[in-house]
């Protein structure tokens, strides 16, 4: 067995396996204390549940309120883009506290909500049955570029009122924002570069839309601009959040859960055998057993008390989905992928007020692409070399899956 | 329907996304738990309770009349 630096989030055994270390974490304690990088890590399902319930304590408000450097480190040259991205980040719906936020989310939420989003199916079906008629003569894919990336971008680009014509430069501008939380030294470069290339091209669609209200989510924010909920940067940034917060997770639900298919053939041939009706409690059983987001932050607002440890006020904690997915105290077998599993009160999509906004979207999704995969192929197989993942504390992105199949 | 309706929770599913509490705290409070509790009775208006309703990110909140027991979220066959 390697030997671990137990506070090394970023080795590569890590990335690679983040389960494995972070379940010997949580067994040793829920609530540990991370020397190297300072701050605290969360590991237990009660214990998660209990911080993200109790947002008074836990503030979003990370970058706003943590003056600390980047971590791991940066090219120290870079250090003063950090200043760009953090004003960036500190207006992203995500990073508020209430009362902001519940003004700012009670604006866009009703877009999300089950009953709307559900609306959305024929044309998410319709999208996924385009490019599968397109990959599907050709033998073999990329499943992160041909269809995990491919998709999610229509869609969000659909609501959003983007340009069909812009959406390939959208998936570029992506990818550099994608930098966000990677491990990286050069990493604050590209990211910069899609801060500003969102924030440039947001800004003649927000201004248009101000005028000319459609139904799309641009507009939405506009208008909210015009309520005086949103200031004009929060509308250019929250696009920018909105169009790529879909974007990344849903790659990695659709790569994730295919990989854990293709593992787990049994699974497989379970799903193939009635993929409408099995495709819903298994787009939960992939978002549970290899989550597109790994973790995420929290900053303490006073003195707390959290499994048996004092979080001082001022700390910064990360919250792990990857060991709290897998805690058997919540999960009978919580190693086995079980497209059965029920409940299955996985905490992919967080909990408490910052829940996902977009958590009916990504389920329809999931859905609709393992269904419309189950139906068509009767098996995946692995092709090329090892798998890497991106080297990223916060997202479990497989750089690429290279598959081919038997029809 | 005679105007009063019954509203259930489901603690299974309620992630304390508390969207039906800040919209509709005539109807809705956290219990200890931070999830969302039905208050009986309740003061708020009927349409007000089932927009909470539509909010819930997770389908945890029904309401029924209260007289027929009919279904009125989330519609029937969804």
């Amino acid at each position: 067995m390697t030997v671990v630096d137990l506070d090394d989030l970023f080795a590569e055994e890590v990335i690679a396996d983040p389960y494995g270390y972070f379940a010997r974490l949580r067994e040793r304690s829920p609530v540990h204390w991370n020397e190297r990088f300072g701050l605290w890590i969360v590991s237990g399902h009660a214990e998660v549940v209990w911080l993200l319930r109790h947002h008074e304590l836990f503030s979003s408000a990370v970058i706003r309120t943590t003056s600390g450097p980047p971590y791991p480190p940066v090219d120290p040259e870079d250090l003063p883009l950090f200043d760009e991205i953090r004003s960036f980040r500190a207006d992203q719906l995500v990073e508020q506290d209430r009362p902001e936020h519940l003004r700012m989310r009670g604006l866009v939420h009703q877009y999300f909500t089950p009953q709307a989003i559900e609306g959305w199916r024929p044309f998410v079906r319709a999208a996924v049955a385009d490019l599968l008629d397109d990959i599907q003569p050709r033998g073999s894919m990329d499943v992160m570029t041909d269809l995990a990336a491919a998709l999610p971008v229509q869609i969000i680009g659909e609501m959003m009122g983007v340009p069909r014509e812009d959406r390939g430069h959208l998936r570029e501008m992506a990818d550099q924002i994608l930098y966000i939380n990677r491990g990286e030294p050069y990493r604050l470069r590209p990211l910069v570069e899609g801060v500003r290339g969102i924030l440039e091209y947001a800004e003649p669609l927000a201004r248009e839309r101000a005028e000319r209200p459609g139904d799309d989510l641009i507009s939405l924010l506009a208008q909210g601009e015009r309520a005086g909920v949103f200031t004009h940067n929060q509308v250019l940034v929250n696009t920018g959040l909105l169009l790529f917060a879909g974007h990344e997770t849903t790659m990695n639900l659709i790569c994730n859960g295919l990989l854990a298919f293709m593992r787990h053939p049994e699974q497989w041939r379970r799903l193939r055998l009635d993929p409408a009706e099995a495709a819903r409690l298994a787009t939960e059983e992939c978002l549970r057993f290899d989550p597109p987001v790994k973790s995420t932050q929290r900053v303490a607002t006073q003195d707390v008390e959290l499994g048996g440890r004092l979080i001082r006020a001022g700390d910064r904690i990360r919250w792990i989905i990857a060991a709290a997915n897998r805690d058997p105290a919540v999960f009978p077998d919580p190693d086995r992928f079980d497209i059965g599993r029920q409940p299955n009160p996985h905490l992919s999509f967080g909990a408490g007020i910052h829940y996902c906004l977009g958590v009916a979207l990504a389920r329809l999704e999931g859905q609709e692409v393992f269904r419309a995969l189950a139906e068509r192929f009767e098996a995946f197989e692995l092709t090329g070399a090892r798998l890497k993942y991106q080297p990223s504390v916060q997202f479990r992105s497989l750089e690429s899956l290279p598959v081919t199949w038997s029809a | 329907m005679d105007g009063r309706v019954r509203i259930r929770v489901d603690h299974g599913l309620c992630v304390g996304n508390a969207m039906c509490v800040a919209l509709a705290p005539g109807a809705f409070a956290h219990n200890a738990d931070r999830q969302s509790e039905p208050l009986d009775p309740y003061d708020e208006a009927v349409d007000t309770i089932l927009d909470a309703a539509a909010s819930c990110p997770t389908g945890a909140i029904r309401v029924e009349d209260a007289g027929t027991g009919e279904w009125l979220f989330p519609p029937r066959g969804s």
